[in-house]
C-alpha cells in the first residue's frame, strides 16, 4: 500500500506542490493528470526518493520515503519523463545491470531477464545494441528495467510520449497487465482518454494542488451528478425548452448548439422513454436523441484553469 | 564488515558493467564509434614502433625514461577516459535510474574507477614489455628500482583517475571536467614547477619544493642507479643531470631529500590523494541540477 501524506516542496519562493494525500492500494492503476507544471514529475520524483519533501511523506508498505530511501528504492521502479540508456551495453547485459544492483539472485537473472523482455515484448532484441534500439524499443526496455526485480510500486512519468499509436496501445495493455499482477502503478499522461481506460483512480493536479482523486467514475459522477440527453429538433426550439423544463425528472434545459436541447435528467430510461413521446405528442419535431456522457478530459477541463506554478 | 565493503565495492559491484562499457568504447575495433578501430590501428602501429625502437637501443634506453614516457601519454589518456564518467551520466539523462536505484554512490565512483583502471592497466600491462626489454639490457638500472618507477607511475594514474572524476562529479558538463583535469594537471606539474624554479637550480631547494612531482622523482630515480652504476664500474655517468656530481662527489647523497625518499613516499602519497578524491567524490555526486539523492545524515546508507 502506498500512503502519501501531505506532501510539500517548495523551490525558493515557490511552491511545487502544496501538501498532497492519496492512498493506493495493491493493483491500483492511478493516472496523474495535469497540465505542464502543475507538479505531476515533482509528486512523483519525491515518491521516487528523488527529491527531497519540504514537507509530508509517502510510506510504501511501510518503509517512510524519508526514513529509509533506499528500501524504498528496492521497492519502486521508476521511469522518468526523459531518460538515457547505456548505448554501448547489450539488451540482456543492461537488464543484468539493474538487475545486480537490485540484488536479485545470479541464478534467477536469466530467467527473470527472459520473462521482462517478454512481458516488453523485446525478446527478439535480447543481443542487440541498446543503440540500435527504436525509441518506443528502448522506452519498452527501460520499463522492462524497472520490472526486473518485481517492483510493488511503478512510477511512469509521461510513459508513453514519443511513441506510435500502436507503441502506445501495446503500452497501455501492458499497464493494464501490470495492474492485474497486483503492482500499484502510477502514470502521469497528458493523452486523458487513454488514462481513463486503464486506469482505475484518477487524480487531477493543478497548481500542486490536488483538485480531485478517485476512481473515474465517481469523479465523472461528481462533475456532473446529472445524466445529460441532447435532443435534436427541426424546429424552433425556444418554445419547446420551455416546456421540456416543466417535464418530470428534468432538472434544467437549455439551448445546445445546432437546434440541440441539452437536457439535465434524473430519471430512468423508462422516464427518458415518457419524455420522448412527451415531447414528439407535443408537436415537436425530433431527429435524434442522445445520452450526452461527460468523460475525464470534459472533467479535467471543467476543473482546471491551465495556470501555471 | 571489511569483507562486505569489499565485497560491495568490489567483488559484487553491479557498476563493474563499466569494464565492459571502457572496453568496448575504447578497446574493441567492431564497436560503435566508427574511429576506433583506426584509431585502435593507429594505437598499435605505435606501440609496435615502440618496441622495435626499444629493441634496436635497448642498451641505451632506461627503462625509467620509458615509465616517464608511459606515465605522460597516459596521465592525458585518463582524464579522456574518464571526464564523462559521472558528468556524461547527467547529460546523457541516465542518472536519474541510477539515483533511484539501491546503489551507494561509493560503489557508483569505485565503479567507474575500476572501469577506467581496467582499460588503463591493458595500456600498463602492454607498455611493461619494451620496459622489461630495456630493463634487461640496460647496465645503469636497477631492478628494484625500476618497480619503485613502475609503482610511482601506477599510482600517479590512478590519482589522475580518481581527480577526473572528482571533476565530473562536481561540473555539470563533461567537457568541463576534461577542461579542469587538464589545466590541474599542467598547472600542477608544469607551470607551478616553472614558477616555484623561477631559475633556481639548487638541488637542495628543488628537491623539497617538487618532492612530489612524479618526474622529478622519475629522474632522482634515474640518477642515482646511475651514478651507483658509475661508481661500481669507474665510469662516467651518461646522466647530464648527475653530470656535475661525478665522478666523485656524491652530494645528492649528503641533500636535504636523500635518495631512499624518491619513489615509493611519492607513490603512496597519490594513492592516498586517489583515495581522498574518489571520497571526495562520492560525497559532491548530489552536486547538479536536477537530482537530489537524499539520506538522512547519519544513514547506513548514506
Amino acid at each position: 500500500m502506498l500512503e502519501v501524506k501531505h506532501l510539500r516542496k517548495e523551490y525558493g519562493g515557490l511552491t511545487a506542490v502544496q501538501g498532497i494525500s492519496f492512498t493506493l492500494q495493491p493493483g491500483d492503476i492511478f493516472g496523474f493528470i495535469g497540465s505542464n507544471g502543475a507538479g505531476k514529475t515533482t509528486t512523483i520524483r519525491m515518491i521516487a526518493t528523488l527529491l527531497e519533501p519540504t514537507a509530508g511523506t509517502a510510506v510504501l508498505n511501510g518503509a517512510d520515503i524519508r526514513k529509509d530511501p533506499m528500501e524504498v528504492r528496492r521497492m519502486i521502479g521508476y521511469m522518468p519523463d526523459f531518460f538515457g540508456l547505456y548505448d554501448d551495453v547489450k539488451v540482456w547485459e543492461y537488464l543484468d545491470f539493474f538487475a545486480a544492483i537490485y540484488r536479485v539472485p545470479n541464478k534467477q537473472r536469466g530467467e527473470v531477464i527472459d520473462s521482462v523482455l517478454e512481458l516488453t515484448n523485446l525478446t527478439l532484441k535480447k543481443d542487440a545494441f541498446v543503440q540500435s534500439l527504436s525509441r518506443g524499443m528502448q522506452q519498452r526496455l527501460c520499463l522492462a528495467r524497472c520490472l526486473v526485480h518485481d517492483p510493488t510500486l511503478l512510477l511512469l512519468d509521461e510513459p508513453a510520449s514519443g511513441l506510435d499509436p500502436r507503441a502506445r496501445a501495446e503500452l497501455k495493455e501492458l499497464i493494464a497487465e501490470l495492474g492485474r499482477m497486483g503492482k500499484i502503478v502510477i502514470v502521469s499522461s497528458h493523452i486523458l482518454p487513454e488514462l481513463a481506460d486503464f486506469c482505475n483512480t484518477v487524480g487531477i493536479i493543478e497548481r500542486g494542488e490536488l483538485l480531485a482523486f478517485g476512481p473515474v467514475s465517481k469523479i465523472v459522477t461528481e462533475m456532473q451528478p446529472h445524466r445529460v440527453l441532447a435532443v435534436q429538433v427541426l424546429r424552433d426550439s425556444d418554445e419547446l425548452i420551455k416546456q421540456v423544463a416543466e417535464m418530470p425528472n428534468v432538472v434544467a434545459a437549455t439551448a445546445g448548439s445546432k437546434g440541440e436541447i441539452r437536457i439535465e435528467f434524473t430519471g430512468s430510461l423508462e422516464d427518458q422513454a415518457d419524455l420522448l413521446a412527451a415531447l414528439v405528442s407535443s408537436g415537436a419535431r425530433v431527429a435524434a436523441l442522445r445520452e450526452d456522457s461527460a468523460d475525464l478530459e470534459d472533467v479535467f477541463l471543467k476543473l482546471t484553469t491551465g495556470a501555471l506554478n | 564488515m571489511i569483507k562486505d565493503t569489499w565485497n560491495d565495492l568490489i567483488i559484487h559491484n553491479p557498476m563493474l558493467i563499466e569494464v565492459t562499457r571502457f572496453r568496448r568504447r575504447f578497446l574493441s575495433a567492431s564497436s560503435a564509434g566508427s574511429a576506433n578501430g583506426i584509431i585502435l590501428i593507429l594505437c598499435l602501429i605505435c606501440y609496435a614502433t615502440v618496441v622495435l625502437v626499444v629493441i634496436e637501443n635497448r642498451d641505451s634506453i632506461s627503462p625509467i625514461a620509458l615509465i616517464g614516457f608511459e606515465t605522460v601519454l597516459l596521465s592525458v589518456l585518463a582524464p579522456i577516459l574518464l571526464y564523462n564518467a559521472i558528468a556524461g551520466e547527467r547529460e546523457r539523462r541516465s542518472w536519474d535510474l541510477l539515483l533511484a536505484a539501491p546503489i551507494t554512490k561509493t560503489q557508483i565512483v569505485v565503479g567507474k574507477f575500476m572501469g577506467a583502471m581496467a582499460a588503463l592497466g591493458v595500456a600498463v600491462v602492454l607498455f611493461q614489455v619494451p620496459i622489461l626489454i630495456s630493463a634487461r639490457s640496460f647496465e645503469r638500472a636497477h631492478f628494484v628500482t625500476v618497480l619503485n618507477a613502475d609503482f610511482l607511475s601506477v599510482t600517479f594514474l590512478m590519482f589522475v583517475c580518481s581527480l577526473t572524476i572528482l571533476f565530473s562529479a562536481r561540473v555539470k558538463r563533461g567537457l568541463m571536467a576534461l577542461g579542469a583535469t587538464l589545466g590541474s594537471l599542467i598547472s600542477v606539474l608544469i607551470v607551478l614547477p616553472a614558477i616555484l624554479a623561477g631559475g633556481n637550480s639548487d638541488r637542495h631547494y628543488t628537491d623539497v619544493a617538487f618532492f612530489l612531482h612524479p618526474f622529478i622523482a622519475f629522474a632522482r630515480l634515474y640518477e642515482v642507479d646511475d651514478y651507483l652504476f658509475s661508481q661500481a664500474h669507474s665510469v662516467v655517468s651518461v646522466s647530464t643531470l648527475t653530470k656535475s656530481f661525478t665522478p666523485a662527489t656524491p652530494s645528492f647523497f649528503e641533500g636535504f631529500v636523500q635518495p631512499i625518499w624518491w619513489g615509493w613516499p611519492q607513490a603512496l602519497t597519490y594513492l592516498a590523494l586517489a583515495i581522498v578524491c574518489l571520497g571526495w567524490a562520492s560525497n559532491t555526486l548530489n552536486f547538479a541540477e536536477n537530482e537530489v539523492k537524499f539520506l538522512p545524515h547519519g544513514h547506513k546508507d548514506a
